[in-house]
């Protein structure tokens, strides 16, 4: 019999449950993560399973709940440090980029933590609880990222980030939380390796590199597109975005020689930009076109379904670029 | 488990002077007004956000309208007086302080019309000459820029106190001990509400800090700090008002803890299933503000029953002509999203592919 | 008020009718003298065209995409005043491209028009370079670099007439058909235009004109003396088993495709002579295309047997009289003369002893046939004993580009080579 379906969600949910268990050093905290199961319920039942010691509830205390998780960290527990919604990292920005991140090369400390939180837009949060901050996070070396778009990697990546032995940044979209459901083979240990993007799709035509809810918008303009255009899209789902996945993307870039990087993030300083930068140094001469950016629109998230809808990429705008971009 | 007691003692509700904490009986109506326009008021926001017409999420105050109104009602108001900072849970504040009805309609409906052209949610907006300013979502950041605004009016010796409102949860946050230390320091002429209302989100006290009360934290600033019955809207009036006078005099920063209780969820979608069994209820039955208030006024004869039927249809009335008037708005036109991110350039580009 | 007139240029002689790419400017808009107007795109080249005089843009009557004749009204400007001064007046905008050759502009052309080309960068023809920067892209310059393909040759497909991938891909497959260039052995320039110098002609002398395919094989020649190191090594193969397997078989087999299957079956052991040069890398070759040099009336053309070592004797020996024929009656596909990787030239049949062929670039080794004839020769018997015989002989030489190819590299590939044809298995037969 074929396992269940489960989402974006759940997956997430039973990879953290299967690292508990697997590994009695890995305990979670973070702001209603315990009895409460978590503001979106990613750790519910968790306090019950593995007891409020293992699963604490904090204090709204983000700079606290990562500097506490670091020094844990370095006695060698694995702690999974939840972000209520991701938008609040920004409290834990000192603790995160001065002293998580530089931790090992300045003082040779090993700081396995795991940051982890609701990113995104789509949902109508407004401007606090929409935003996606790889950006700051991505401009500091010493922190991996990584950004699952499938129920497989939600868990691949989070048992894969527990077992890293660096600080992981580990954003998971509430757009897809729900939205996206998978099989996933019981009793299989899934493991995504971080580092490695995914392709998505393949195709010849146009390369689209993405991450997060945009992977989504992409497919579906590429569904479109072939449809209505015969046009061949490929979708690179980076996954990890720092280190990124040169060779994948090269790859890719190598074979279609035109590139549309879509993210949801703004467009100013947002990884486009770094992504565009590298295409252009390691594989300049296989461009068939300029590589152009879909992001969103450089003001903070708005609230109003109009004005939201307006600010984030679209699938529609996917489409109009890529096809503009494959006339070129 | 859980160790939160169940229904938890409130003061006790002392013997009421003849003309209650100095209020005149029109001022006692008006303050009912306040309260019974609060609670009616999300009452309607409640059904609009279930017949879709609210986005995003809903956040009520029930049970926490007496010092709300309250703390609002003590200071100065009119053009560039006084300033607070309501948090989600003081909407009650921000009608004291002049917001109208429709305006908060249009805000959580994200109209175009509305105070941020549907660029914020709820009660973040602002109206400085009137003295209100929204806070954000970041719990504790308004301490310093409330201390700020404060640190202004020392400047220009004008006799005006900012108030900014903090929640239980919200005290554990860093800005919230960097703001009151500075504002101490600084004798500003500024207040804090600290909302003792027993749930953030949905941790207890006990899980949130280690004190008994939130006045133990300011008093650890130097600041002097008071626990009142928040939800006798008579004590917090008095309260706010004797902080408000000692800072306008002058003589620095008044903590205030009022103790209350969150009778609804953190947001329309918490169903609440970490709160003791019976709790939401007793304090409901035995220490709603508004019927408190209300006792109080028949008591002293401040009120009849038909002034307060009164009022209550008033509302009413204004309540759905507020929201006739700006239900069926538009929502903001996309691509007034991009003006104002600065002064100058006067708004963000316009991407290419929206070109196309 | 002067109305004057904007024409569809003629940017060549050959050239019948061009594309307007793009419209620069709008009607209504303001233009100052040769400010570029619009582009456009023919068969030859792309570029942008200048408003012959100052004013205003009346009236647009070529949309964007339309292709046009020569001479065509385009658009009208409005000036301010009559457009005196110009001695020919409007049409002087018919001079206004030139001609892709310096030495082709008229002499007489007001020198106050100015071809296509961007007045404020200073003025002038829109240099080759700055084409190529507005109309391709880095890859389409790589795969124009690697086939030695002008790029403003060709129509684009793509935003403001650029050229696509798809474009140039096309283009290459069309070549036979649609470009004589592409009929015998690409030019490469790399060190820019090859000059042929000047001769002065005695009285009496015939001067013929190069045709296409003359000049592109000198320009390719010269331009492969100049860029490979070439050496050469001779060896003397003895072909009598190789005769007399051919007077055995069923079907005519050509002691060529005897040597071609021989060089097929021993470039695998040796990649570097199945190789290319590219900058400062050498390209091995994953497939062994061999190429035959065909001598036509016309010129000379070097057909490939694709998968040459995945072919018997007898396939490559039909390839080899198939891909002749073809070539001797215009029939060859584009595919069929591209991507070789090791060409074989056979003037034996003319009787030439040995040659030193020169390599067909981007390869790296040519092998040359020489006359194969029954010659005395000393052999040892197997008592040890030497005597002379008669023997059917020839030479094989091979140029060899000494940058990546060390001459014991050639040599050992050459040795295996005569080896097998001298010890020819017959199950390879």
């Amino acid at each position: 019999m074929a396992p269940p379906e489960i989402t974006f969600l759940e997956a997430l949910r039973q990879g953290l449950w299967e690292e508990m268990e697997r590994d009695e050093s890995v305990f979670i905290l973070g702001e209603d993560v315990g009895l409460y199961g978590g503001a979106f319920k990613v750790t519910d039942g968790f306090a019950k399973r593995f007891g409020e010691a293992r699963v604490i509830d904090t204090p709204i205390s983000e700079a606290a709940i990562v500097g506490a998780a670091a020094g844990a960290a370095h006695m060698g527990m694995r702690p999974v440090a939840e972000m209520q919604f991701i938008d609040f990292i920004s409290c834990a920005y000192d603790m995160l980029t001065n002293y998580v991140a530089t931790a090992r090369y300045r003082a040779g400390l090993s700081t396995p933590i795991v940051v982890r939180g609701p990113c995104g837009g789509y949902v109508r949060g407004g401007p606090f609880h929409s935003q996606n901050p790889e950006a700051a996070f991505f401009h500091t070396p010493g922190l991996k990222i990584v950004y699952p778009s499938t129920a497989r990697d939600a868990k691949g990546l989070i048992k894969s980030s527990i077992r890293d032995p660096d600080p992981v940044l580990y954003l998971e979209h509430k757009w897809l939380y729900r939205r996206i459901k998978e099989q996933l083979p019981e009793g299989e240990e899934v493991l995504t390796p971080i580092g490695e993007a995914r392709l998505a799709r393949e195709g010849k035509d146009l390369s689209i590199v993405t991450y997060g809810a945009t992977v989504w918008k992409s497919l579906e303009a590429a569904q479109l597109l072939e449809k209505e255009d015969q046009l061949s899209v490929e979708v690179l789902d980076l996954r990890t975005l720092l280190p990124l996945d040169d060779a994948a993307i090269m790859r890719s870039v190598q074979k279609t020689n035109k590139v549309l990087i879509v993210h949801e993030d703004t467009r100013t300083g947002g990884l486009a930009g770094e992504i565009t930068a590298r295409i252009n140094e390691q594989a300049f001469e296989f461009l068939d076109g300029p590589i152009m950016r879909v992001t969103a629109h450089d003001v903070p998230l708005p609230y109003a379904p109009t004005l939201e809808d307006f600010v984030l990429p679209q699938t529609e705008d996917i489409v109009k670029a890529a096809r503009w971009l494959a006339n070129y | 488990m859980n160790a939160v007691p169940a229904t938890r003692p409130t003061p006790a509700i002392g013997t009421a002077p003849a003309t209650a904490a100095g209020l005149s009986r029109d001022q006692a109506l008006d303050i009912y007004y306040y309260l019974r326009l609060t609670r009616t008021l999300e009452e309607r926001l409640v059904a609009l956000y279930r017949q879709t017409k609210v986005i995003g999420g809903l956040y009520r105050s029930l049970g926490q309208e007496g010092e709300s109104v309250a703390t609002a009602y003590a200071l100065e108001r009119g053009r560039n007086k006084d300033i607070l900072s309501p948090l989600i849970r003081n909407l009650g504040s921000l009608l004291v302080m002049g917001a109208k009805p429709v305006e908060i309609l249009r805000q959580y409906m994200a109209k175009a019309n509305s105070p941020t052209r549907g660029r914020e949610q709820n009660v973040h907006f602002n109206d400085l000459e009137k003295g209100y300013l929204g806070q954000i979502s970041h719990l504790g950041d308004m301490i310093p820029v409330m201390a700020g605004i404060a640190l202004t009016f020392k400047l220009r010796r004008e006799p005006r106190v900012g108030l900014v409102y903090i929640g239980d949860g919200g005290t554990s946050t860093g800005s919230f001990h960097e703001g009151l230390n500075f504002a101490a320091v600084q004798r500003l002429p500024m207040i804090i509400i600290g909302e003792y209302n027993h749930w953030a989100y949905s941790t207890p006290p006990e899980k949130q800090f280690a004190v008994k009360d939130l006045a133990e934290k300011a008093k650890g600033y130097g600041i002097p700090a008071v626990t009142v019955d928040g939800n006798d809207v008579f004590a917090v009036y008095e309260a706010t008002k004797f902080a408000a006078e000692r800072a306008r005099r002058g003589k620095g920063v008044h903590f205030i803890e009022v103790k209350t209780y969150r009778r609804k969820g953190h947001a329309e979608h918490d169903d609440q299933h970490y709160v003791p069994a019976g709790e939401i209820d007793r304090w409901a039955a035995e220490n709603d503000p508004v019927d408190r208030y209300v006792a109080r006024l028949q008591e002293q004869g401040m009120a009849a029953p038909d002034d307060l039927t009164d009022i209550d249809d008033r509302i009413r009335v204004e309540v759905d002509q507020a929201t006739d008037a700006c239900v069926d708005e538009p929502l903001p036109e996309g691509e007034s999203a991009l003006p104002d991110v600065y002064v100058d350039p006067p708004a963000a580009d316009k991407l290419w592919f929206r070109t196309l | 008020m002067a109305r004057v007139d904007v024409l569809m240029p003629q940017m060549g002689e050959s050239i019948a009718e061009g594309t307007l790419s793009k419209w620069l400017k709008k009607v209504g808009d303001a233009v100052k003298r040769d400010e570029p107007l619009f582009e456009i795109s023919t068969d030859k080249v792309d570029a942008e065209i200048p408003a012959p005089a100052a004013g205003v843009l009346a009236e647009i009557k070529v949309q964007e995409g339309q292709t046009v004749p020569v001479q065509t009204l385009v658009a009208v400007l409005e000036t301010e005043k009559a457009a005196a001064g110009r001695p020919d007046g409007p049409t002087a905008v018919q001079a206004t491209p030139a001609a892709p050759t310096p030495a082709a502009r008229p002499s007489d052309r007001p020198a106050d028009v100015r071809p296509s080309g961007r007045p404020a960068d200073g003025g002038g023809v829109a240099t080759a370079e700055q084409r190529l920067r507005t109309k391709s892209t880095p890859l389409v310059r790589k795969i124009a670099a690697e086939h030695q393909v002008d790029i403003s040759r060709i129509p684009g497909s793509g935003f403001a007439g650029r050229v696509t991938k798809q474009d140039i891909l096309g283009y290459i497959e069309r070549a036979p058909a649609d470009a004589p260039a592409h009929r015998a052995p690409p030019t490469a320039h790399p060190g820019g235009a090859i000059e042929h110098p000047a001769v002065e002609p005695w009285p009496g002398d015939r001067v013929e004109p190069w045709s296409k395919i003359r000049k592109i094989t000198a320009d390719h020649m010269i331009q492969s003396r100049r860029t490979s190191a070439h050496v050469a090594s001779f060896f003397e193969v003895d072909y009598t088993r190789v005769a007399q397997l051919r007077a055995k078989a069923k079907e005519k087999v050509t002691f060529l495709a005897f040597i071609a299957k021989a060089c097929a079956e021993n470039l695998r052991k040796h990649p570097v002579v199945n190789a290319a040069v590219s900058g400062d890398r050498t390209i091995y070759r994953a497939d062994i295309n061999i190429g035959i040099a065909v001598a036509l009336d016309w010129g000379l053309i070097v057909p490939v047997i694709k998968h040459a070592d995945e072919l018997s004797l007898t396939g490559i020996a039909r390839a080899i009289a198939d891909l002749g024929e073809r070539a001797r009656t215009k029939k060859l596909s584009p595919d069929d003369i591209q991507r070789g990787t090791f060409t074989i030239t056979n003037p034996g049949g003319f009787g030439p002893y040995a040659g030193i062929p020169i390599i067909n670039q981007p390869q790296v080794a040519i092998l040359g046939v020489g006359a194969i004839e029954k010659r005395p020769k000393v052999v040892t018997l197997p008592d040890g004993s030497d005597t002379i015989a008669v023997r059917t002989m020839g030479m094989l030489t091979m140029s060899y580009d000494h940058r990546v190819v060390d001459g014991a590299d050639a040599d050992k590939f050459l040795a295996d080579v005569k080896t097998m044809l001298q010890e020819f298995p017959e199950g390879a037969a």
